[in-house]
């Protein structure tokens, strides 16, 4: 965040604090509105994939908002998490925490590996090398159908009780399944707020407002950008893990393109570069889109319209738009 | 500034920050109270999940259309015991994710009894794993044959739609005595494709074909020509062309222009209804195609009449697709299993089901008991030069591949237990 002169803070003092105090606790903020989620939404089910389009998004922007870095390659992170983690379960008979280890394990795997083909390009390069290897990645699961069900999809990845300190907990529940997926969530909000909180965290930030700047400083930029696309990765594959789980199937739809597409759709309509952002991006997109879809089949019509208007009146998005409103 | 003022300020905007979290809770929360206030009333409710929006959109509206007559006829001979069915249709996008995504939705929301949909075999493979889950009775109206197998297939499984070995043997079986052995295939490289030419080959053997090529192109190919000239090269005396939509309508089309039909016979495994309405005459002009339905069967099948008339009443003198009808079917078996049932318990729903011998649209049908396939006939269909009774006359049947379990795959080819 830009640092406002003390003249300013001591001007107004009291409002600024609460805006203070809501932005050093906004894990727990975050976390109290994950919890209450399910209640306000029309079905627990579009509930649990905001959450999880939510997360990938928020792994997305960390990358995007925060390292100013923007990959059109996301879908590969998010899939390898989401059909490693149905193949374990699938395929291997693994019980579900291994399974999403392994997702999480994967993607990271996965982001290494594209991550350190891309990082040597910034910019429209950077976009095009990240989506081609994607591409790459999507062929790769689309033809070993032994493994992954090609085009037909992975299916199978049936869950159906959660046993865990003892506590029996039936996966079946929607709002169990819920509050599964909530609580890994909520830990990835910790993690991802320690990570911008910590000095690595500021030296992202270095890097996206002046590279030449951070590398005087004696900051290695090239390993910044390689470890902030691998964590970003982790983010999404954990994403697509808890997909895998939710759904019960990976559909090959989840290495496409439109997949990486909506990440940054997500994050430029939440507001990129703010903490919780993106995830208000992931509900107004997949709510607008549930809804609208009851109504006409001429859902995209007004859809689109909708971006088109945020696009041209709000440009830091909706979250960043509230965000520099409110703050005083 | 002084500690204490700090001290202030910091409880002062405690208090403000719940407040106005709170205020923000109950914004947020206040137009979907609607949707929780909603009463439940004791209705029969059908979940139809279909790819309203998206290439198969005309074939799915069309769904609706047919699924509302099996609906609107069930109530008015009384329901089940006077329970009334209702349908809710859903929008899947053809997104497997989305597809199961509204299936969670109406299993778990809307709670509903049966649901039938779907139009692709990836989209109804993700539903049927949803379903079976949860002990929800689902019966797909779109071609798989992944669905009959052992590992996909669940008690509560029903697949009222042709497969790709039926359709494609269907037509294999007319078309290699009659115009020759030597085949080449022009195939979608997806799973349909895939199914559809295996389908051809398990029937040719019968008739000792011999395959020439098998060229694959990828799924939405706009030009065909780099391809159809090496077929050409080959003189095969069939062309089997396997792909859908949109791509079945540009190939042939291409395949028109290059002057093909001249030397070989280019048949489909599905013509549809709705493409060659779009495409016109020329273009489908002598290939020879199957279908799961077609409205002119009316003038042989009293049942196809019945549907079809009531179809026109209710949808403005429309006649209803091949896709179309399936929809009517698929409502219609399950409905009139559970009024056979005289329950919608799921076991005795499906017992009752598994019993039907029925003929509610296109002839005698029943359902398989190892696999819950449909077993049914398959009209061999040729496109008409010149419609002679209204612009919906697109099709002459010229042959009906009569209902006979022998044309499926058997139950143990299927991995099921005899």
């Amino acid at each position: 965040m830009i640092d406002i002169a003390p003249t300013i803070a001591t001007a107004s003092s009291r409002s600024y604090s609460w805006f203070d105090l809501a932005k050093r606790h906004r894990v727990l903020l975050a976390s109290i509105f994950v919890l209450i989620f399910p209640f306000v939404m029309p079905f627990t089910a579009l509930a649990v994939n905001i959450l999880i389009y939510g997360l990938y998004a928020l792994g997305f922007n960390l990358l995007f908002g925060y390292l100013g870095l923007l990959s059109f390659g996301h879908a590969a992170l998010f899939g390898t998490g989401a059909y490693l983690c149905g193949i374990a379960i699938v395929h291997f008979g693994l019980p579900w925490y291994a399974a999403i280890a392994i997702g999480v394990l994967s993607a990271l795997a996965m982001a290494t590996l594209i991550g350190s083909l891309a990082i040597r390009t910034r910019g429209i390069y950077f976009a095009m090398v990240t989506m081609a290897l994607a591409q790459c990645v999507y062929y790769i699961f689309y033809q070993a159908v032994d493994w992954t069900g090609g085009e037909n999809g992975l299916r199978g990845i049936n869950v159906r009780a959660i046993d865990l300190f003892g506590f029996h907990f039936d996966f079946i529940n929607p709002l169990v399944r819920y509050y599964v997926v909530a609580s890994f969530v909520i830990l990835a909000f910790f993690v991802l707020s320690r990570i911008l909180a910590s000095p690595f965290g500021a030296v992202i930030e270095a890097v996206r407002e002046n590279e030449a700047r951070a590398r005087a400083s004696g900051y290695n930029v090239v390993a910044t950008r390689l470890i902030t696309f691998i964590l970003s990765g982790g983010f999404c594959g954990l994403a697509g893990s808890l997909a895998a789980l939710h759904l019960s199937i990976v559909p090959i739809e989840s290495l496409h393109y439109e997949t990486s597409g909506m990440a940054v759709m997500m994050a430029l309509l939440g507001g990129m570069g703010t903490f919780f952002g993106p995830f208000v991006g992931a509900a107004v997109f997949l709510l607008l889109e549930n809804l609208v879809s009851l109504w006409t089949v001429h859902w995209q019509l007004f859809v689109g319209a909708v971006f088109v208007v945020c696009v041209l009146f709000f440009p830091e998005g909706i979250w960043g738009t509230i965000l520099k409103r409110i703050k005083p | 500034m002084t500690e204490d003022n700090k001290l202030t300020s910091k409880r002062m905007s405690r208090r403000r920050v719940l407040a106005s979290a709170g205020v923000g809770a109950l914004v947020a929360a206040s137009p979907f109270r609607i949707n929780l206030a909603m009463a439940q009333e004791p209705t029969i409710k059908v979940g139809f999940p279909v790819p309203l929006t998206g290439p198969y959109g005309t074939e799915a509206q069309d769904q609706v259309r047919a699924a509302e007559v099996a609906i609107a006829e069930f109530n008015e001979s009384g329901g089940l015991n006077g329970r009334k069915a209702e349908l809710l249709v859903r929008d899947d996008k053809l997104n497997p994710g989305e597809a199961a995504t509204r299936t969670l939705e109406l299993v778990e929301k809307e709670k509903v009894n049966l649901i039938v949909g779907s139009l692709s075999a990836a989209v109804q493979l993700a539903v049927n794993n949803v379903t079976k889950q949860r002990g929800i009775i689902f019966n797909s109206i779109s071609q798989s044959d992944t669905i009959n197998e052992a590992s996909d297939f669940s008690k509560f499984t029903f697949h009222e739609a042709l497969n790709p070995h039926m359709t494609a043997g269907a037509v294999g079986r007319y078309a290699f005595p009659k115009f020759g052995k030597k085949v080449a295939f022009l195939t979608a490289d997806y799973a349909y494709g895939h199914e559809m030419v295996r389908g051809f080959q398990e029937a040719g053997k019968a008739f000792g074909i011999e395959t020439v090529t098998d060229v694959r192109h990828p799924i939405g190919t706009t030009d065909f020509s780099a391809l159809l000239p090496r077929i050409q090269a080959l003189k095969p005396d069939i062309l089997c062309i396997s792909n859908f939509g949109r791509d079945q309508q540009i190939a042939l089309k291409q395949a028109t222009d290059f002057g093909m039909k001249k030397s070989m016979k280019i048949v489909a495994p599905i013509l549809l209804y709705t493409g060659r309405v779009a495409a016109g005459a020329q273009a489908f002009d002598g290939v020879v195609g199957g279908t799961s339905y077609y409205w002119g069967i009316e003038d042989k099948v009293a049942s196809a009449k019945a549907f079809n008339d009531r179809f026109r009443k209710m949808h403005g003198g429309k006649v209803p697709s091949d896709y179309g009808a399936l929809g009517y079917g698929g409502v219609k078996t399950l409905l009139m299993g559970a009024r056979a049932a005289g329950s919608l318990d799921a076991e005795k729903v499906i017992a009752a089901v598994e019993a039907l011998k029925y003929d509610y649209y296109k002839g005698p049908q029943y359902y398989r008991k190892c696999d819950h396939q449909s077993v049914q006939s398959v009209f061999i269909i040729e496109s008409k030069a010149t419609p002679q009774k209204g612009d919906a006359d697109v099709f002459n049947v010229i042959s009906t591949d009569e209902p006979n379990e022998a044309n499926l795959r058997t139950c143990e080819a299927l991995g099921h237990k005899s």
